[in-house]
Order: C-alpha cells, then structure tokens, then sequence
C-alpha cells in the first residue's frame, strides 16, 4: 500500500480502507475496556504499521464510528450501534454518512443533472480534480466505487466503466 | 451467545468412522489421515486445527465426498456416504471465485447444478446477497473487490445451495487481521440466524485462537499422519474474548496437545 500519513491526507480524500476493515477495527474497539485503546498499542496489537492503522482509524472516523481524544481511539455511541445491528441495517446506518461525504455528494449531483444518470468514469475523476490532490486519485476512485456500492448511493459498471444512479428504472436489466 | 441451535435435536449430521485416507506418490503410499473418528450434531459449530500439512484439506475433501476414504466410513445423516455430497457446500481460502462473472453470477454458479428455475435461481442469488451484506455490488467483478467482500461472495454462494452442512477451508486466513475480525463476527451473526437453513458448521483452521473464538467443539489434529489427538468442548458465552482467563486456558491446554 502506499505510505499514507493518516493525518496529512486533505479532508477530501477517501483512503484506500475497505469496509470490512472499518467494521472489523469497531469490533476489535468494541471488545476493549471503555471501548477505547492507545493508538500505538493498538497498531503493535494488530502488527501493522502506524501509518496503516492510523489510515484505518482515519476512515472509521470518517463515518463518525470512532474519535480520537489524546492519542486513544474512542468507539461513539454511533459505532456501538452499527455494530449491534443486523448485516443489512448496517448499511443502511453507513449510507446516511457515507451519502454526506462531499466527494459522493458531487458524484450524486453530477450523476442527477445527466439526462440519463449516467456519466463515465472519465468524467467522474475530471469532476473529482478539484476535490482530490492527483497523488491521491487512484485510491480514491477505488474507494469510491466500493464504498459507493456498499451504500448503494450509485452503480458502478466496470465493462463500460460508467457509473450511474441505482434508481429503480435503471435497475431493470 | 450460547449455541442458538443446539439441544433442538441432537442428530448426527456426519460421522467419520475410523477413517484413514493414503496417497500413492512415485516414492511409494503415505497415509495422511489415519484412522480419524468424529462426528458432528445438527447446530454444531466444529472446528478442526491441525499444523500445515495435517490433512485438514483433505479431511474436509472427505467430508463432502470428492474424495473417499481407503479405510473406514463416512456416515451423512447415518447412510454412507458414495460420491459427492450435495447438501453440503464449501467455503475456500482463496475464496474459489471466476474472474470473469461478476459477483451475482458467482453466486448463481452454485445454484446452477441444483435447479433450472431461472426466478427461483435469482431470488437465491438476491436473498443471499443481502444476507452476507452484498446488496450494491451484483455486478461486480472479483478483481474490483477487497478480501472480504470476495469472502462474502464465497460465503453467499455456499448459503445460496442451502446446505445442510457448511464445510470452511480456513476461510480467513487469506484475509488481513481487521477484516478476518469482522468476517468472523458476521459469520456468528449469520448462524445464529434462524432463518438461515445451514446450522451445522465445520471449519478447518491453523489458528487456536480463531477456533476457540468460534466453534463449540475443537478437533485436534496432529501431523504426519493426521491423527485425533483432542477432541473438546468449548464452554464459553459468545462473544469470546481472548483475554478472559478460561479462553487462555483453552489455547494452552489444545496448544500442549499440538506440541
Ligand atoms: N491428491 C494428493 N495426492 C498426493 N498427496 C496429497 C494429495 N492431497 C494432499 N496430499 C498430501 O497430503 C498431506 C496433507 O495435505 P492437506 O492439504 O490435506 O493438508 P492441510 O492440513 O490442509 O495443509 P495446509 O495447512 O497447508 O492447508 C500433504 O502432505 C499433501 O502433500
Ligand atoms: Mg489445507
């Protein structure tokens, strides 16, 4: 993976973190004493770089599961309650904060003013210029289509690489 | 979380019967497996742990019957077992996905041997989609997916046969450790589910840890050739955690086992 300082990437960028592993930090936060445990000893628990999991932390944060007060990794009361939910109620409670998110927000506008909802993948990253530092744009693009699809805010067709909004005339096949 | 599924009934749903399993290689026979006797009740959730080349994989070949045994029996709901099992499905490491079919078309892969209802076939394929929290990525391919998302496709191709009985191979161990958390909780979330028709789990893994945390019952495993040397309850409220007291006694008592 690329070096990512967690903490200098611009609001804008979406880090190249999947959703199993944001779910599966809560999780392993969940299981702790208050909830909460030292960023340092948490990155030597799970054997990974503190870069890495300070990017994960970053992403789960992103969704308001998690805080950082000091230097500690704090579950909120939103977090507990994704967790506590079903495998489909979690997407549901996802989407309300990943659909707030400016880069999917713009994707949804841009998506909506199209005639037919659908614009292309090259489109999409000339719009997402302004909002992501080029270094960043690759990773981005992933995260957008996975967890765009996870929330379910728009489809991704990789074969005519097109995005498109999963409304439902559009899902007739 | 105790067991949701236990004490309903307490029929067996496979037993091996001394089982032993011997290759024929260029330098002559090995045995693998020998004489392997266990069995697993309907609801239960089994785990075997034995070292790298124990014979894990090919016990559970054995189980859902792409391979026979050359000595001893397999019992599937008390009838010998001949030729393959399909009532059984199987979870792999790699996850065991084609490239070339999207995610939805994987799923429907399974279906394929089992029914020509092509209505009935998608309402599977959705219903367990939205069950392993797939719901967004039909149309997907493999190579757009992280780890566990293509857990979750093998996961949801396996439930979509609606086996009886769900065979792993090590199914989190290709995953990174944050992600392998969260499979392992939803897999708990799903079996104890009561809609879902498969109750009964065996999962082969290499990692005490991971098999304490799961299963009610642990099959021990030594090498060379795979033999039973343990076979114990877990006696332990979900969720586990590894820090309690009694699950460090369980990793060092099946661990002084292994060695
Ligand atoms: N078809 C085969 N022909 C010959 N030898 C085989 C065959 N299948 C497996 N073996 C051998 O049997 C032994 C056990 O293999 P198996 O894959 O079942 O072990 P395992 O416990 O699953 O190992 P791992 O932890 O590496 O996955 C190995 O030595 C392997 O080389
Ligand atoms: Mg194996």
């Amino acid at each position: 993976m690329k070096s990512s300082e967690g903490d200098t990437v611009p609001p804008q960028s979406l880090p190249e973190i999947g959703i199993s592993q944001i779910l599966g930090l809560v999780e392993l936060l969940i299981g702790k004493e208050g909830a909460r445990e030292d960023i340092y000893r948490l990155a030597g628990e799970l054997s990974m770089e503190l870069g890495e999991t300070l990017t994960v932390i970053k992403a789960a944060e992103m969704l308001g599961l998690v805080h950082t007060p000091g230097g500690d990794v704090v579950v909120e009361a939103f977090g507990t309650k994704v967790i506590d939910a079903s495998i489909p109620e979690r997407k549901e409670l996802l989407r309300e904060k990943i659909e707030l998110l400016p880069v999917f927000k713009k994707v949804r506008e841009f998506l909506a003013t199209e005639e037919n909802h659908e614009v292309t993948r090259e489109q999409v990253s000339e719009k997402l210029a302004e909002l992501i530092p080029n270094e960043d744009a690759e990773s981005s693009f992933s995260t957008l289509v996975n967890w765009g699809r996870y929330a379910e805010l728009f489809g991704y067709n990789d074969d005519s690489q097109t995005f498109y909004l999963d409304t439902d005339e559009d899902r007739g096949e | 979380m105790t067991n949701p599924h236990l004490n309903q009934t307490e029929e067996t749903i496979i037993e091996m019967k001394n089982v032993s399993k011997n290759f024929m290689l260029p330098q002559g026979q090995v045995t693998v497996l020998e004489n392997i006797s266990f069995k697993a009740v309907e609801g239960e959730f089994v785990a075997i742990v034995g070292p790298s080349g124990a014979g894990k994989s090919t016990l559970l070949r054995l189980m859902n019957g792409l391979l026979a045994p050359s000595v001893g029996n397999v019992l599937y709901q008390g009838k010998e077992q001949h030729g393959i099992n399909f009532e059984s499905a199987m979870v792999f490491q790699n996850f065991g996905l084609l490239p070339w079919l999207t995610v939805a078309q994987n799923i429907e892969l399974g279906l394929e041997a089992r029914t020509k209802d092509a209505a009935l076939k998608k309402e599977k394929v959705n219903r367990y989609i939205t069950k392993v929290g797939l719901d967004g990525y039909e149309e997907a391919y493999p190579r757009e997916l992280s780890g566990g998302m293509k857990q979750r496709v093998g996961l949801a191709r396996a439930l979509a046969i609606e086996p009886s009985l769900l065979l792993m191979d090590e199914p989190f161990s290709s995953l990174d450790v944050l992600t392998s958390i969260n499979l392992r909780n939803e897999l708990l979330d799903i079996w104890s589910d009561r809609d879902n028709v498969v109750n009964t789990m065996i999962m082969v893994t290499h990692i005490i840890e991971e098999a304490i945390e799961l299963a009610d019952r642990i099959i021990i495993l030594s090498n060379r050739p795979g033999k039973v040397v343990g076979d114990i309850k877990i006696d332990l409220p979900r969720p586990r955690q590894k820090r309690d007291k009694r699950f460090i006694e369980y990793v060092d008592r099946i661990f002084s086992l292994l060695a």
